[in-house]
């Protein structure tokens, strides 16, 4: 038997030679590790960074932020330029590019893509709307558009929706200029419209592929996808869009960019001819295709940053050896364990807070779960945005010292705790993953140096949901991200009128901090308004509704042969910058 | 009984049973699972959003009118959209199914074939060294986890000596076949111990019939009636056992599809069970319990028809 | 994957062959048991892993396995024979004590199926009817749902964890059995030792307890075996999918990691765990063989 199962295998081995599907392609090729499956690729519902990712390589919006600048800048994509703004913050005027056009579909009369014009953006918000449709990325507006809620209410109601039903905060006021009214002064406004959410999708092909509109992704962007059809599979291709608008590489970077970056400075996008979305859910295949080059660059795992990069931030020798690259940029998140603020035990002492934090050793969480590659968090706002001060130290922030041990001892005897004495057990609640469990157990140590007992208890993330926003916490273990490069996003988290069910789901509610934040929240940027900014985040350093935890950071690893990668936070649009280097690439592939 | 009253009382037989598995379904997913409503809505849910979704979903309703939605999709097979990707699941089952059948069709026939073989040949030696070598071969192989084989085999045959793709998958004959060979031996390698042993017995029940003493009293040689005689008896056994065996085939492997990419029905359950997508795992749930009474009923059947006295019973 | 379901169906059991008197069946059993060198091997193992397991759960061994030891992926030496793992801890105690896990799941997952095999094939064969037609319709449909299915299910309104684990592979497993029980106790209870127990004036439940069920007792014991390795076995499976023990290592949760260790060359886990699970379910196999071999009257004397 087994001589058979030999012979079978390798005359099958020598079959399968012949099977491959165009092997002799000689254009650039970009090959990119996906690691979920792709839902679909309807902008409304690409709510996860995956789907986004890959609906922002054929969908387009009015803003984009620039590739090569830090902090993060917006800048027009197929707006002509910045918006005018007027009425106090309240109205956004726009003017849209002109010839930029969709791609080629049998919705459009006579399969030939159209242009753009600005009524598309009024038809895609109101479809981002749609109470029948209930897209994924409605909290980004809501209550936001002058007329849209009460729009958007009228049609749950009714069993057809109409858009052209005129509203008064969205209209084109002609062909290239488009109008937003917003309800109350937000600035953030602009970030909304550079997420994929809110990308150009014509009406045409909603009309035609309903709510279809998933699995035919027609937009303006750089890239089509293959044939025109999305499947769910283990792949997705795509093709250069040979119609795509005048749309070239940048020719400056903010000063962390190397001259590299600048090589392809006004040559047209996207740089390369093909590229392929390889989804690939378990890391074992991920890595081991990545070492064999088949995929460009991956994001390795928590735990497989030991092999790749043994001292947290330096690349092991044989890796390198191979041409292979690090990159390392911060996250826009931020991790914490937020305590219960509308409990008394945590309400009205500080000090048990302080002392919290105080024992809370930061340094060696991040040495356990981050691989030290986090950055310790003085406060909320992380690095990278503005209203995070580098030099900011919070006086409570645990390191394992002996003295802040004692201190925090201390503290807690003053809140009328001795050593613990009179405390209740406190729950920790975190999801139900390994990881989670980890980090609960690790607080339950920490906190047990100065006598403080804490019972970890693991949810399905469901559950944890359901108790947060019921309060049935006491204190629980959570991560929050960027949803937009604005420190105000991070800043609502501690709105006491966002309380849970909400997203503030400590519950911390302060009317000074309140009122700092509606102050704040609808300041142009502005130095005053980074002065703000800092000012809220040291107050809440010292206030204590969480216990801080690290800004994680964004780990890469890249093959020699591409050429102007970054580490965004904002991966989607990136792969038109993205480029190969082909002789590059044969002479590093005869080395793996 | 006649075969047809036989046939015709263990087809009707079919409705009890998808209404009590759709029951089970209810209860579970329906009943008293957490709200999916938090799951689909995330870091931005709101009470207002849930409420709309909530009735989009048609969680709202009456129970039993929800149940009665599940059972009617046991006959209409219209399952909906997925809650987590919006897909019409029907679909994403379709999609799923031929990547499946891709390596496990050739995996099962290859195993049956092989495995078969070798009982016979075990048959004939039993109780001999053969024998023994065999049964601990077969033994040894089902001690190791399925995971483990994956893992290793992926590592060492497909990344070490390059010999296969590490992972992926291509539409169309012949494509997909350097994808799944790996899979495919490990499917087989997975049931041919399973297999064996089965068949082993099978030979040996029937070499310690009557009529095979009768037979070796009469002079023939072991040889004759090994193949002759205990080889045409054993196809009974065989053959409902690898009818019953279907259903497994359509649903794939969970593990080895999402090892390999395979864009099949097992990745398709693991990456539900992952999304907690309740409607996609009740889909999938219907549909294989109809594939399992079917080809159940189907071996029923075939074991009836060649071997009348289990109707008597 | 597929499942086992159909092999322990062992349809030889299903076939009327003479009834055996109680004594002579064991006696005769453990005697053929005893000559077989290779299952007194098996047995042995067994009782070996049971012993671990037990001297596990009180603490006498492996429980500093959370202690790091020495280097992230220490290779295995003389002081840490299985190497170390990612944080340093030795892989030998977590084998242990993934023993431990593995043992109970075994024990606890076998144990409720063998009840609900035993009450539910025992009371449909015994009382048939309606209870039977019950029964017989319930254990249609469970076994008509996927299992993973179900586990899943279990897992996410218990809660994660060993538990959910005992419970949910307990609730998925008993059908087999309870239709080999069924299937025995029609074809014991209208035997004439049953029907003079019945002349003489015993309730039910005496007939049932006292003549039929240790007439079919061997089914459940050759069951037992089978179950214990299928538990073993899915709950990597289930560790996999994140469904499994949390908190604490278990050979699942060790194989699991290994696939991001592999890759990179650290193969001693993967293989502790392997070659833990193998020996395990190497002996329970032939133990159960050999069980077969000496309980079934069919083979007995062959």
């Amino acid at each position: 038997m087994p001589s058979v199962l030999l012979t079978s295998i390798v005359v099958l081995f020598a079959i399968t030679s012949c099977f491959k599907k165009d092997a002799d392609f000689q254009g650039k090729e970009l090959n990119i590790a996906v690691k979920a499956q792709v839902k679909g690729m309807d902008p409304i519902y690409s709510d996860d960074r995956y789907s986004s990712t890959e609906v922002a390589r054929v969908y387009e919006g009015l803003l984009e932020y620039h590739y090569l600048k830090r902090p993060y800048q917006l800048q027009p994509n197929l707006a002509e330029a910045m918006p005018e703004v007027t009425d106090n913050g309240l109205t956004y005027t726009f003017k849209i590019r002109k010839g930029v056009l969709f791609h080629d579909d049998a919705a459009f009369p006579g399969g030939k893509g159209r242009e753009l014009v600005a009524e598309d953006f009024v038809f895609s918000l109101k479809r981002l709307s749609d109470p029948k449709l209930l897209g994924n990325g409605w909290w980004t507006i809501d209550g936001k558009i002058k007329g849209l809620n009460e729009w958007r209410e009228k049609y749950n109601k009714l069993p057809q929706t109409d858009y052209t039903e005129e509203i008064e905060g969205l209209r084109a006021l002609d062909k290239y200029t488009l109008q937003f009214k917003l309800t109350k002064p937000f600035p953030q406004f602009l970030n909304v419209l550079a997420m994929p959410f809110a990308s150009a999708v014509a009406k045409e092909v909603a009309d035609k592929y309903g709510k279809e509109l998933l699995n035919h992704p027609i937009g303006t962007g750089p890239f089509k996808i293959k044939n025109g059809v999305f499947r769910q599979s283990n792949r997705i291709e795509y093709l250069k869009n040979e119609n795509y608008r005048k749309k070239t590489y940048p020719c400056e970077a903010s000063e962390e960019f190397s001259k590299e970056y600048l090589k392809d400075c006004g040559k047209q996008l996207p740089l390369v001819d093909r590229l392929t979305s390889h989804i690939i859910e378990e890391t074992q295949p991920r890595w081991l295709n990545f070492l064999k080059g088949k995929v460009d660059f991956v994001e390795p795992d928590k735990d497989n940053f030991e092999g790749a990069l043994p001292t947290g931030n330096e690349l092991s020798p044989d890796l390198k050896a191979k041409g292979i690259q690090l990159m390392i940029s911060p996250y826009l998140d931020i991790t914490y364990t937020a305590l219960n603020m509308e409990l008394d035990l945590f309400k009205n002492n500080k000090k048990l807070r302080q002392a919290m934090l105080l024992a809370y050793n930061v340094n060696e969480s991040n040495k356990l779960f981050y691989n030290n590659t986090g950055i310790p968090a003085q406060s909320v706002i992380p690095p990278g945005l503005k209203g995070y001060s580098k030099d900011f130290q919070n006086e409570y922030r645990g390191a394992g010292k002996a003295e802040q041990i004692a201190k925090a001892k201390e503290l807690l005897k003053e809140a009328g705790y001795p050593d613990g004495k009179g405390l209740p057990v406190i729950t920790y609640n975190c999801t139900s993953t390994t990881d989670a469990k980890q980090i609960g157990e690790f607080f339950q140590k920490q906190m047990a140096q100065i006598g403080i007992n804490i019972s970890v208890i693991q949810n399905p993330w469901p559950r944890l949901q359901e108790k947060i926003k019921n309060r049935q916490v006491m204190t629980h273990g959570i991560a929050w991200g960027a949803d937009y490069p604005d420190a105000e996003n991070f800043l609502q988290l501690l709105y006491g009128p966002n309380r849970a069910p909400g997203a503030n789901g400590s519950g911390y509610d302060n009317p000074v901090y309140n009122k700092m934040f509606e102050q704040v929240a609808v300041m142009q940027d502005s130095p005053e308004r980074t002065a703000l900014y800092e000012k809220m985040n040291k107050m809440i350093a010292e206030e204590i509704p969480w216990i801080f935890g690290v800004h994680r950071q964004n780990t890469g690893v890249v093959h020699g042969w591409v050429t102007n990668f970054v580490q965004t936070d904002f991966e989607p649009g990136r792969s038109a910058y993205l480029s190969i280097d082909v002789e590059k690439k044969k002479a590093l592939l005869k080395g793996l | 009984m006649n075969i047809y009253t036989y046939i015709l009382r263990r087809l009707l037989y079919i409705f009890p049973v998808i209404i009590g598995v759709s029951f089970l379904i209810f209860i579970l997913f329906n009943v008293v699972c957490p709200d999916p409503t938090l799951i689909m809505l995330g870091k931005h849910a709101t009470p207002e959003q849930m409420a709309m979704l909530r009735t989009e979903l048609g969680l709202d309703r009456p129970l039993w009118v929800q149940y009665f939605d599940i059972l009617k999709s046991a006959f209409t097979f219209d399952f909906g959209r997925s809650w987590n990707t919006k897909q019409e699941i029907f679909q994403m089952i379709k999609n799923g199914a031929i990547p499946s059948l891709t390596f496990t069709v050739p995996g099962f026939i290859f195993s049956t074939i092989t495995s078969l073989s070798i009982a016979v040949v075990v048959a004939f030696y039993r109780g001999k060294f053969l024998d023994k070598f065999f049964v601990v071969i077969c033994v040894s192989m089902m001690s190791i986890s399925s995971l483990a084989y994956i893992l290793f085999f992926q590592w060492f045959f497909a990344y070490k000596l390059g010999m296969f793709e590490i992972s992926g998958y291509e539409d169309g004959f012949p494509y997909f076949i350097p994808y799944v060979i790996l899979p495919i031996i490990i499917w087989i390698i997975l049931s041919l111990g399973y297999d064996l042993r089965f068949y082993r017995t099978v030979m040996l029940d029937e070499i310690y019939q009557d009529y095979v003493r009768t037979a070796r009293a009469k002079g023939l040689s072991e040889r004759v009636i090994l193949f002759k005689h205990v080889l045409k008896n054993a196809m009974i056994p065989v053959i409902t056992y690898v009818v019953i065996q279907i259903p497994y085939l359509i649903l794939g492997a969970l593990l080895i599809e999402n090892f390999f990419g395979i864009p099949g029905l097992g990745s398709l359950v693991v990456d539900a069970i992952n999304s907690n997508d309740f409607g996609v795992l009740k889909a999938m749930s219907i549909l294989t319990s109809l594939a399992f009474i079917f080809f159940n009923l189907l071996s029923d059947v075939l074991y009836t028809m060649v071997d009348p006295r289990v109707r008597l019973k | 994957m597929k499942s086992t379901a159909v092999e322990a169906s062992n349809y030889s059991d299903t076939k009327g062959k003479k009834a055996q008197k109680p004594k002579s069946l064991w006696g005769h059993a453990w005697t053929q048991l005893s000559r077989d060198k290779v299952a007194m091997l098996s047995l042995t193992i067994f009782a070996l892993y049971t012993l671990v397991a037990f001297l596990s759960v009180t603490g006498l061994i492996a429980s500093d396995w959370k202690n790091e030891v020495g280097l992230s992926y220490g290779v295995p030496s003389r002081d840490h024979w299985f190497g170390l793992d990612i944080f340093g801890r030795s892989v030998f105690a977590k084998t242990i004590k993934g023993t431990e896990v593995a043992m109970s799941v075994g024990f606890v997952v076998a144990t409720i199926s063998a009840c609900i095999g035993i009450i539910f094939g025992s009371f449909a064969g015994f009382y048939g009817g309606k209870i039977d037609e019950l029964i017989v319709w319930f254990y249609t449909v469970v076994s008509s749902v996927p299992n993973i299915m179900l586990v899943m299910a279990i897992a996410l309104i218990s809660g994660k964890g060993i538990h959910s684990v005992y419970l949910a592979l307990g609730l998925t497993t008993w059908v087999n059995l309870c239709r080999l029980i069924r299937a025995e106790v029609i074809r014991h209870k209208d035997r004439e030792y049953v029907q003079a127990a019945a002349a003489i004036g015993g309730g039910d439940f005496r007939k049932l307890f006292k003549h039929v069920l240790p007439n079919v007792f061997h089914i459940v014991i050759i069951n037992f075996t089978l179950t214990f390795q299928i538990a073993i076995k899915s709950e990597v499976i289930l560790s996999y999918l994140g469904l499994g023990v949390q908190g604490r290592p278990s050979w699942g949760v060790m194989i699991n990691d290994a696939k991001l260790e592999l890759a990179r060359g650290y193969w001693w886990q993967l293989a502790a765990a392997t070659f833990a699970m193998f020996f395990v379910l190497l002996a329970l196999n032939i133990l159960g063989d050999a069980l077969r071999d000496s309980l079934d009257p069919k083979l007995k004397g062959k």
